[in-house]
């Protein structure tokens, strides 16, 4: 019965933070369904976006074009096939077939083609397509494509048969020069990597927030421990300590996943230099540290109020589908995001996710202020659970 | 030495609930005192109130000296409490549930070893200790629970209806340490609505009903304060009814 010395507030945090990273790592069934999607995550989506880039890189490529009456247009035919266009003879019902995606574009020459060109009027070809057809695309853009091309040249043969520069016919000599960096061409798919990047610390310490607060007080542990020395903002910090440790942890696995990924896995060619070595990696990491500080209080606080985990898991999907919506409509949004966009909790990191992928880097005033607002959230959250705690009504309804 | 005095604690949007009221006893160290009264007399309320949980709407409460209001973590330290609520960490071992509470209360290192080994030893847990909690019978996991509240040598003990769900085997065991607790020259303060409890165990017994102190005495002086033959009928004589008994 002598009196224990009062142990300092740093010493009973680290207790209630290390006993609850514990009770975690022992918690299988967690730890599966939380670390495994993590795992699989990268590999997976990355293999599926390269495998279906890489298709439609191939459908251009490699231009079928079936055509209706090849016999009225026997130059624009010998062109086509220079191409290395495959070119078939259409189907009788090509227009279903288009419509029914079996067919991606469909060339129709006119019956009068070459009477039309030999009286000087201009020859009709028809492009039969479906734009609503994202698989299409490519087809349909390389066969307007060489339409055109044909068309300059056939032109510009006529004016040197009759002594004209071909400058005269065509004064405006387009050099397209694509200013994507080899980065920026691999923005938007990398757009997943962010998303994911970004859900991974939304979704890394959901369960164990909840488990830490509504799970504490369904097993009716809550009480003793509310009885022991320890203040509530204590086991709020010790615990919020344990929930960031964990979700960091998952943020870690899910990204390096891509990372090892990206460098290791044999991925189909898909022309796209992808730059995400272990700068961006860190970049990340370091861009997203105030939202693995912040979510688990909104989990903690969401948990808190709930008498039952069930209670809880209700409340916690709302916010994280609000949170997973927000980069969507940036992106549907097509914009350049605005300068103070870096104020606003989540929608700044996923500005700057982006930045980081299209090569840009981050000013530090911008990552300070991306800093500013969770910072202060976290903390003013932090002394919501602990009021939340503190209430004698905690105790009742168990 | 545990002091109760005019305490009262009301519920409720307009305090309608009025679950203790002007509450005045005290408790003496080296003894056991029992708070008996049927369900809703208002024991857990006036436990958490000593247990510091929650907050007397007027009077006053000390235990060794210090408020239960003014001094409430410097009170947690000086008592062991073993509440209505008493869920255990499921997935760690006995041991590992004792220990945590330890280091709340700033025990470490051999000194925390030596106690919980002692711990699980006295209370006949020692095939146990190193298993999760999961598959405990009630018995077990009471055990493990008062392990947990004894293990920073609390010279005030309290606790509510420690012998509910236990079998007979349990009790007696319980019943065993709770004496033995005493001989230490502890406080402790034990409450329970089942008459036969108290009886065997307390040395003086305070009857609740209705939020209210009705009587205070030894069983020889509360048989003798009703003119009743037995415990039992005191306690139903001094009540003024029957109702909440059966429970």
């Amino acid at each position: 019965m002598s009196p224990q010395p009062s142990a300092p507030p740093r010493s009973r945090i680290a207790a209630v933070a290390r006993k609850e990273l514990l009770d975690t790592l022992r918690d299988r069934r967690t730890l599966l369904v939380t670390l495994l999607p993590a795992l699989v995550a990268g590999p997976l989506v990355l293999m599926l976006m390269f495998t279906v880039i890489a298709g439609q890189i191939d459908r251009a490529r490699e231009l079928k074009l079936p055509v209706v009456g090849q016999a009225h247009a026997p130059a624009l035919v010998a062109f086509l096939t220079r191409q290395q266009v495959t070119l078939t003879a259409a189907p009788a019902d090509y227009e279903a077939k288009v419509r029914g995606g079996e067919l991606d574009v469909v060339l129709v020459v006119d019956d009068n083609f070459a009477s039309d060109v030999a009286s000087g009027r201009g020859g009709k070809v028809q492009l039969v397509y479906d734009r609503s057809r994202d698989r299409a695309q490519p087809s349909i853009r390389e066969a307007e494509a060489l339409l055109r091309a044909y068309n300059r040249q056939w032109g510009s043969q006529r004016l040197l048969l009759r002594g004209v520069a071909p400058t005269v016919g065509n004064p405006l000599v387009v050099d397209a020069i694509d200013l994507a960096t080899p980065q920026q061409s691999g923005a938007f798919l990398l757009f997943f990597l962010a998303y994911y990047g970004l859900f991974a610390a939304v979704m890394g310490g959901m369960a164990i927030a909840l488990d830490v607060t509504a799970g504490e007080r369904e097993r009716q542990s809550l009480e003793p421990l509310l009885m022991t020395p320890a203040r509530p903002l204590e086991l709020v910090i010790g615990k919020w300590l344990a929930v960031a440790t964990f979700n960091a942890t998952i943020v870690i696995v899910t990204l390096t996943g891509y990372y090892v990924t990206l460098r290791f896995a044999p991925l189909p060619a898909v022309g796209v230099p992808f730059l995400f070595s272990v700068r961006e990696l860190a970049w990340f990491l370091i861009v997203l540290v105030p939202l693995v500080a912040l979510l688990p209080t909104v989990m903690l606080f969401m948990g808190a109020r709930s008498r039952t985990y069930k209670e809880a898991q209700a409340s916690a999907s709302l916010v994280i589908f609000v949170v997973s919506i927000i980069p969507v409509v940036q992106l549907v949004q097509q914009r350049k995001d605005p300068d103070w966009i870096v104020w606003i909790p989540v929608s700044g990191q996923f500005s700057l996710l982006g930045q980081v992928l299209r090569g840009e880097g981050v000013p530090l005033a911008q990552l300070a202020a991306s800093f500013a607002v969770p910072v202060a959230l976290t903390a003013g959250m932090l002394l919501l659970v602990t009021r939340l705690l503190s209430r004698e009504s905690i105790l009742a309804g168990k | 030495m545990i002091r109760v005095d005019a305490v009262t604690k009301s519920f409720g949007r307009q305090g309608e609930v009025r679950a203790v009221r002007d509450v005045s006893f005290s408790a003496q160290d080296g003894q056991i005192t029992g708070l008996l009264g049927p369900n809703g007399a208002g024991k857990t309320t006036l436990l958490r109130m000593l247990a510091t949980l929650i907050v007397p709407n007027a009077g006053s409460a000390s235990i060794a000296g210090l408020d239960v209001v003014r001094d409430r973590y410097a009170v947690r330290e000086a008592i062991g409490v073993l509440s209505d609520a008493r869920g255990l960490y499921p997935r760690l071992t006995a041991r590992e549930n004792i220990r945590y509470y330890g280091t709340l209360h700033g025990l470490s290192g051999v000194e925390l070893e030596s106690r919980a080994a002692r711990l699980i030893h006295t209370l006949g847990l020692d095939a146990l200790a190193d298993r999760r909690t999961q598959g405990f019978s009630q018995g077990e996991k009471m055990k493990v629970a008062i392990a947990r509240a004894l293990i920073h040598d609390p010279a005030t003990i309290l606790l509510d209806e420690p012998t509910n769900g236990l079998d007979i085997m349990s009790v007696r065991a319980l019943r065993e340490q709770l004496r033995q607790l005493r001989g230490e020259g502890r406080c402790l303060l034990f409450s329970s609505h089942v008459m036969q409890e108290v009886a065997a165990l307390c040395d003086r017994i305070v009857i609740l009903g209705g939020g209210r102190v009705i009587a205070t005495g030894t069983a020889t002086e509360l048989i003798a304060q009703s003119g009743a033959a037995t415990l039992e009928d005191a306690f139903v004589s001094l009540l003024g009814s029957g109702e909440g008994l059966a429970a």
